[in-house]
């Protein structure tokens, strides 16, 4: 198999026509593409989630309610509640909000068993990932939990857009 | 007056390159040999003036010179010098400069080897080189500036983000742009190649060599990001699908499809679109990986703050993409294939259906990555996906191509008869059946893992069987072990580099399938002194201390 692989003695194999190729390619092709196609479908299938504002969630709060979300907001610090449940359990609850300055529709958001982030501060920017219960109360994933620090490494406009959610 | 000089040099580096530009152009159309040569000088001479640059912003991010706002931004008077030092990539602006300076450096690397050998190719080699480098000098001297001074100058500045001050920051990022930046050397070659209306394969050569090279830097860049990753981001691993992972991904996906099909094209003449194709592609993959970290467009851990060089990055692509695809068509005569493939069972074959799955891997992150724009353009709802459901999605496709690793080398060009193929493999089938069953004596039982662990033992083990054969062949001609086995590799460095990358590839595919199915995770809170039992570890949570001073490498008593 050393270098004699890379020659082909049988001179017949490289005249012979091809013969239908195009026509087995394109079939095994389609077939190929087809079985990709079923493994992507399958794959997402009840596995996507959608990302919304706060207020876009309470725009379509009762269809949203039950699905996987990832809801994005500033969170207000007077509303940051830790407490240790017993050893190993804990409950973490705050609000988030769209606009710092005009805090109309507010969020509560529930994360048990999450340690408290140091980054969990007035203004920080939330992301969270988790579905919203009947009672609107939004129920964090394990580790669903993402925040980006404020102010200090990012000049942004705190009333602007979270960097968390794409602008297109 | 740093950043005075640094904008003089820069404006002037813009000009420069845009001269070469123009001279390249005049130089083709005239087949004057002066202005080619006038053209490559100057391009080349870019390539001091970035250094310039560069410098000039790491004397003010060393001194703390921070009237420059990007100083001020990503250092601080307690970062350790190593760390100020780079900065020059830890920001925006910075990190433009920065592929600057590997473009212009590349650029100068291709003017000055081989210059006799595709002196047909080198105007138009340096139109394409000097049109991105022209870009993105004008992003760097207009947009982005790196020299842009501050209105109050702080006392002390932000200091580089924490996730960035680590060690990996010295070789980790540095890797990734050598790729990115890398892979638009081959693709200045082929439209090279196109509009010179050239019909030999010449380029494709220089092309093959290039990509490998920066193929190399960028596979080495993503292990790196792994590395680092699983230190300082909390995700619990090395790899989370992050959308910025993904866009260093696909160019490395791209490529590692044209050096495989490449080498039909060299010992079939065939698939010369196709790989045209491939590297366009990797191209505007790196243009478009480059632009989705910085623009917002999908929100990742790694995003840099928004800014206005969204539409600059995204109008630079659209004009990339439009005269590569009108170069493509003009001269698809030269682009026709010589010959067919005559069998399912051939080193050819294998090649296609090594491009499909790669292709069809590439496919299905591009789709995840850009879900969030493709869902709100159909759906008006922005979805995204999780990394479950690229694991779910790429599995099979993972296995297929670590089992076409092991069987590929096993064929023959043109034809392979299926009792050959079967011969070859059964042994080694075999030798991997009995290895999973002692893994199964051992206690592993998921069936996924047994399966996974068969399909890379079986690789492994017909890829060690290559260098086996090929060194029994050569001590047969009265050569010793030793050198048999060198002599095979430095005889076909192209063969067994291969196979030596493809034994690289399936060691990380036999941690990645333990790790995926293995893997124990736990959130807990301890008290000073507590322990926890996770798998086969305790983990004893002795205390906390607290430290003072320069962030800077410290030992667990706070010592450097």
């Amino acid at each position: 198999m050393a270098d004699v692989t890379w020659q082909n003695t049988d001179e017949s194999l490289v005249l012979e026509k091809p013969r239908r190729n195009r026509l087995m390619f394109a079939v095994g092709g389609a077939v190929l593409i087809a079985a990709v196609v079923f493994l992507v479908v399958n794959a997402m299938s009840g596995s996507t989630q959608l990302y919304k504002t706060v207020g876009e969630f309470y725009a379509e709060q009762s269809r949203l309610t039950g699905r996987d979300l990832r809801v994005a907001g500033w969170v207000i610090g007077d509303s940051i509640v830790y407490t240790q449940i017993d050893a190993h359990n804990s409950r973490l609850e705050f609000d988030i909000v769209d606009d710092l300055n005009n805090p109309t529709q507010k969020l509560h958001v529930v994360a048990l068993n999450e340690p408290k982030p140091d980054l969990l501060q007035n203004e920080a920017q939330a992301l969270v990932e988790g579905k919203a219960d009947a009672s609107g109360v939004f129920h964090s994933n394990p580790g669903g939990l993402m925040l980006k620090c404020p102010t200090r490494y990012e000049e942004m406009d705190p009333a602007g857009h979270p960097a968390g959610v794409p602008t297109l | 007056m740093i950043a005075d000089i640094g904008s003089i040099t820069l404006v002037i580096a813009f000009l420069v390159a845009i001269y070469a530009v123009v001279a390249a152009i005049v130089g083709a159309r005239r087949g004057d040999d002066r202005w080619v040569r006038s053209a490559r000088n100057a391009i080349i001479i870019v390539f001091p003036l970035v250094v310039l640059a560069c410098g000039l912003v790491i004397t003010g991010l060393v001194t703390g010179d921070f009237s420059i706002a990007y100083v001020s931004q990503v250092s601080s008077r307690g970062m350790p010098t190593y760390l100020k030092v780079t900065a020059l990539w830890g920001g925006q602006a910075g990190s433009l400069l920065f592929w600057n300076l590997l473009l212009s450096a590349f650029t100068a690397a291709a003017m000055l080897s081989k210059w006799r050998q595709q002196k047909e190719l080198m105007p138009y080699v340096i139109i394409v080189l000097g049109l991105v480098q022209v870009f993105f000098l004008l992003v760097s001297s207009f947009v982005e500036s790196p020299f842009v001074r501050n209105d109050i100058i702080p006392a002390d500045g932000n200091g580089l983000n924490p996730l960035l001050r680590h060690p990996g920051m010295i070789i980790h990022p540095p890797m990734l742009y050598l790729g990115f930046v890398g892979l638009t050397i081959p693709y200045a070659f082929a439209m090279a190649a196109l509009m010179s209306n050239q019909k030999s394969d010449n380029w494709i050569k220089t092309s093959r060599r290039w990509t490998l090279v920066a193929w190399l830097f960028l596979g080495l860049g993503l292990i790196l990001g792994g590395r680092w990753a699983y230190d300082v981001l909390g995700w619990g691993g090395y790899w989370g699908w992050d959308p910025v992972e993904n866009a260093s991904l696909m160019p490395w996906l791209a490529a590692t499809a044209f050096l495989h099909s490449v080498m039909i094209q060299e010992k079939m003449r065939m698939f010369k679109m196709w790989n045209m194709f491939l590297i366009v592609l990797t191209f505007l993959l790196v243009i478009a990986g480059t632009f989705i970290v910085r623009s917002g467009v999908i929100s990742s851990v790694h995003s840099f703050a928004q800014s206005a060089i969204g539409p600059f990055f995204f109008g630079f692509m659209a004009i990339m993409f439009i005269f590569s695809l009108v170069l493509i068509t003009l001269r698809r005569d030269i682009l026709r294939t010589e010959n067919q493939i005559v069998s399912y069972l051939s080193r050819e074959a294998a090649f296609l259906y090594n491009n499909f799955l790669i292709m069809a891997i590439l496919a299905v992150v591009f789709l995840f990555t850009y879900y969030p724009i493709f869902s709100e353009l159909f759906t008006g709802e922005k979805g995204f996906v999780g990394p479950p459901v690229y694991e779910r999605a790429l599995a099979p496709l993972f296995a297929a191509l670590v089992l076409l690793m092991g069987v590929a080398p096993l064929t023959m060009w043109y034809r392979t008869s299926i009792q050959r193929l079967g011969r070859a493999s059964l042994w080694p089938a075999v030798g991997a059946l009995v290895f999973v069953g002692v893994l199964f004596a051992l206690g592993v039982r998921l069936w996924p893992a047994l399966l996974g662990f068969w399909l890379v033992s079986f690789s492994v083990v017909l890829t060690v069987m290559e260098f086996v054969k090929g060194t029994r062949a050569r001590m047969g001609k009265g050569e010793n072990v030793w050198t048999a086995f060198t002599t095979l590799m430095a005889r076909n460095r192209r063969r067994y580099g291969g196979y030596w990358i493809h034994m690289g590839v399936l060691i990380m595919a036999f941690g990645i399938v333990a790790d995926g199915l293995y893997q124990t995770e736990t959130q807990i809170r301890l008290n000073a002194g507590e322990g926890v039992q996770l798998g086969d570890f305790e983990m004893v949570f002795n205390s906390v201390s607290r430290f003072t001073g320069a962030d800077d490498l410290l030992d667990h008593r706070g010592r450097r």
